[in-house]
């Protein structure tokens, strides 16, 4: 299949989807106090973004994901970066992250919540705690990206430390270190969703929640979607950017 | 002096951190709220046990069924969609497209749908398992020598034959680390899901316990769950490990076992 | 004064009990604008020897002269180098991968131009300065690399097996490639390789080195008349010289 006929047949299923979610439940054929027709639900999301409470959350999510990635990566990116460069500290750590990966960090967010109460903070905490394990294992991975070859090429040239640095590390880690800040971002988001759903005042998640325990459906979609297609646009506008900066990666 | 090595560094600093665990919050450093010491967690949970068995029994049931629907759908829609090109084509950069997506926002419309129970959780987190299992398995499906089918094929087999005798037995190693990574994210999905709606499980007891600030039996769910994922995660890379001789037997690509390319990334949560 | 004069050069690796011996005694001269090749077994150490040449890693005893003055550091002024895997940036043109010296010393920019082009011209790539290293071939990869070994017009010119990853056509284009350049240059080159025709072919003298410890156990002037042309490679002189090689480096330890 060409590549146009594959776009042509992703969308005609978006499409047919997409029709399936209106006419059903208008129909009667599915529930529509289960699943508002897709008509209400878009009805009801343009409506909500007019109400001044759903900006406030808006601004709150949006705030609580930028200071924890603004934390977590700097953090994380030295973890990470010296994982790699001293190897014995690397030995004793990497195996560890394994693990990391495996055990649900949500269970650690009651401990959050003991020590910074419900608010901001904790949230935030508990976001940049999600998200600075997957920063340290990215930098490390970026590091050792860097092929010895070259390194040594650039020292037969004559190259100074800092000039191997800026010259060789910095070009060859630039896509590697834009796939890890663009993966950093989905494990953030969903730290701070999973912090505003569990236990939290204000944010998106929380009113998500909130509709869900009130069985506001049409909300609770429009919500969804919102959500969803702010993380979908973002995801592939780095990703876009990743392709133009990664031509040369074989 | 020589350096000790890595592995005997790790379980150190794991005495260390109960070690810690044990006397900062004896000594004041931290108030018991934030840190209750290990003693009296370990204390707490013994003597609520039949509370704690009870929910993990529910926590484990959801767990297990989560599993059984996350694998086996995994399993089934990885094995077509990286089987037949023209779906694989179509619909894999869509579910890679669908990982920014942070699933748990969906969690509210399973309790809708299905009441605060068990079920809630199962879907939940079987959806939650699902999509690395059908991921790997897709990739997995893809890597497989094509020099064995070609082999295959001019010895005569047929279609099911080459399935049976090539295919399946190639895939395995792909699969089964799928499996572990399934597993681990079924584990999750029940966790998250219980902690924030539920009315059983062990996620619920914590979140109870939680509410009224009652750090010593937060902090023995919190260790009953870390428990439950390691195990899980060394009973998992065993069974990987016994299969360990098959998995850069069928691969073109780099030994699966720790190329986490073609792999769906970790656990967002 | 010879371009190059090494003397008693020896190289232990540290390691458990002293350490593993990599090079011994080793001293050789090599006049001005000759073509030297080095040949041995693997593990012999020439690569290492080559690397000491450079300035990339230090000789544990003995001195290495180059123009009469030490070599401590690398100095593509001094010393051009040349890897087996071209190793060009992947995110650098052509073009930006020759000038890549005189950007690390800050040569203005359209000296830097000048030059890059000027070294492509001579490797045979006029024209290739814009493209990618995914863009060209592996001989073209190599043909940068020689560029850009020669970009600073060291008098010396260093070469690690640099066409043992091209295919064996590509490796005789090549081969009569670089010896049009040197004539037209008159470097010094020092140049490894395992292939005993390439040695043969290319050289004014062969030196060849034992198994580890690496020693020099054979000098054999090739005089062949210049320009060399393919037909020699079947004369009963080339094939002599190349036996006689093959059963240097065939000797049984300690019968060298």
């Amino acid at each position: 299949m060409t590549q146009a006929q594959i776009i042509a047949a992703r969308l005609a299923l978006l499409a047919a989807v997409l029709a399936a979610w209106a006419l059903l439940p208008k129909y009667g054929v599915l529930d529509p106090r289960l699943l508002p027709a897709l008509g209400d639900v878009l009805e009801m999301l343009v409506k909500q973004l007019g109400r001044p409470l759903v900006h406030e959350a808006i601004g709150v999510t949006a705030l609580e994901v930028i200071v924890a990635f603004v934390i977590a990566v700097p953090l994380g990116a030295a973890i990470g970066v010296a994982a790699a460069e001293f190897e014995y500290f690397g030995q004793i750590f990497k195996p560890m992250l394994f693990y990391v990966f495996s055990v649900p960090k949500s269970i650690f967010l009651p401990m959050f919540i003991l020590v910074f109460g419900i608010g901001f903070p904790q949230k935030v905490a508990y976001a940049a705690f999600s998200t600075v394990f997957i920063v340290i294992m990215s930098a490390t991975a970026a590091v050792e990206s860097v092929k010895a070859d070259h390194v040594l090429v650039a020292r037969s040239c004559g190259a100074t430390r800092a000039q191997i640095l800026l010259r060789v590390y910095v070009p060859s880690m630039f896509p590697v270190l834009l796939e890890a800040l663009r993966i950093s971002m989905i494990f953030n988001f969903t730290g701070v969703m999973i912090a505003e759903m569990y236990a939290s005042r204000t944010g998106i998640g929380h009113l998500i929640a909130n509709w869900g325990e009130n069985y506001q459906m049409p909300e609770l979609f429009a919500g969804v979607i919102l959500l969803a297609v702010v993380a979908i646009c973002f995801n592939e506008a780095v990703r876009a950017l990743e392709a133009r900066v990664s031509k040369w990666r074989t | 002096m020589r350096r000790p090595s890595p592995a005997a560094v790790r379980w150190l600093l794991l005495a260390a951190l109960l070690l810690l665990w044990e006397l900062v919050p004896q000594t004041g450093l931290l108030p018991e709220l934030f840190l209750p010491p290990l003693s009296k967690t370990l204390k707490v949970l013994w003597l609520d046990r039949v509370e704690y068995a009870t929910n993990l029994l529910v926590t484990l049931h959801e767990v297990v069924i989560a599993m059984l629907i996350a694998c086996g759908a995994g399993i089934l829609v990885g094995a077509l969609v990286g089987g037949i090109a023209v779906l694989r084509n179509l619909m894999l950069p869509v579910f890679s497209s669908l990982y920014a997506v942070p699933i748990v926002i969906l969690y509210p419309i399973f309790t809708a749908w299905f009441g605060i129970g068990s079920e809630s959780k199962i879907a939940f987190a079987g959806l939650y398992g699902f999509f690395p299992v059908m991921l790997s398995t897709a990739a997995g499906i893809r890597t497989i020598d094509p020099q064995y089918l070609l082999a295959a094929r001019s010895m005569g087999a047929t279609i099911p034959q080459q399935i049976t005798r090539v295919i399946i037995p190639a895939s395995i190693p792909t699969v089964l680390t799928g499996l572990r990574l399934g597993g681990a994210l079924t584990i999750i999905g029940v966790v998250v899901s219980e902690m924030l709606t539920a009315s059983a499980g062990i996620g619920y007891l914590v979140t109870r316990y939680r509410t009224i600030l009652d750090s010593a039996h937060v902090f023995a769910g919190i260790l009953m769950i870390l428990l439950l994922s390691i195990l899980f995660d060394l009973l998992a890379r065993w069974v990987e490990r016994r299969t360990l001789v098959w998995q850069t037997a069928g691969r073109r690509g780099p030994s699966t076992a720790t190329d986490t390319t073609t792999l769906p990334a970790p656990a967002p949560v | 004064m010879s371009a190059i004069e090494v003397e008693r050069l020896s190289h232990v690796y540290a390691g458990a009990e002293g350490g593993v011996p990599a090079l011994e005694d080793i001293s050789l001269k090599v006049e001005a604008g000759k073509f030297v090749v080095i040949v041995g077994p693997s593990g012999c150490g020439k690569t290492s020897l080559l690397m000491m040449l450079a300035g990339l890693r230090h000789q544990t005893t003995g001195t290495i002269l180059c123009d009469g003055r030490p070599i401590t550091d690398p100095d593509p002024s001094r010393v051009g180098v040349v890897f087996q895997e071209a190793s060009l940036f992947p995110w650098l043109s052509a073009l930006d991968n020759t000038e890549f010296p005189l950007a690390l010393r800050g040569d203005p920019r359209e000296e830097r131009r000048r030059r890059a082009e000027a070294m492509l011209n001579l490797v045979g790539l006029q024209g290739f300065g814009a493209r990618f290293p995914h863009e060209l071939s592996g001989g073209m990869k190599q043909r940068v690399s020689i560029a850009r070994g020669l970009v600073q017009d060291p008098p010396v010119l260093l070469m690690d097996e640099p066409f043992a990853a091209l295919d064996e056509q590509t490796r005789m284009t090549m081969g009569h490639e670089l010896l049009r350049i040197w004539s037209q240059t008159r470097k010094t080159v020092v140049f490894i390789t395992h292939s005993l025709t390439e040695a043969v072919y290319l050289a004014d003298e062969v030196l060849v080195m034992s198994p580890r410890p690496g020693r020099i156990v054979d000098r054999i002037t090739i005089d062949l008349p210049r320009p060399r042309t393919y037909e020699m490679m079947a004369t009963d002189t080339f094939g002599k010289l190349r036996e006689r090689i093959w059963q240097q480096i065939r000797k049984p330890e300690g019968a060298h």
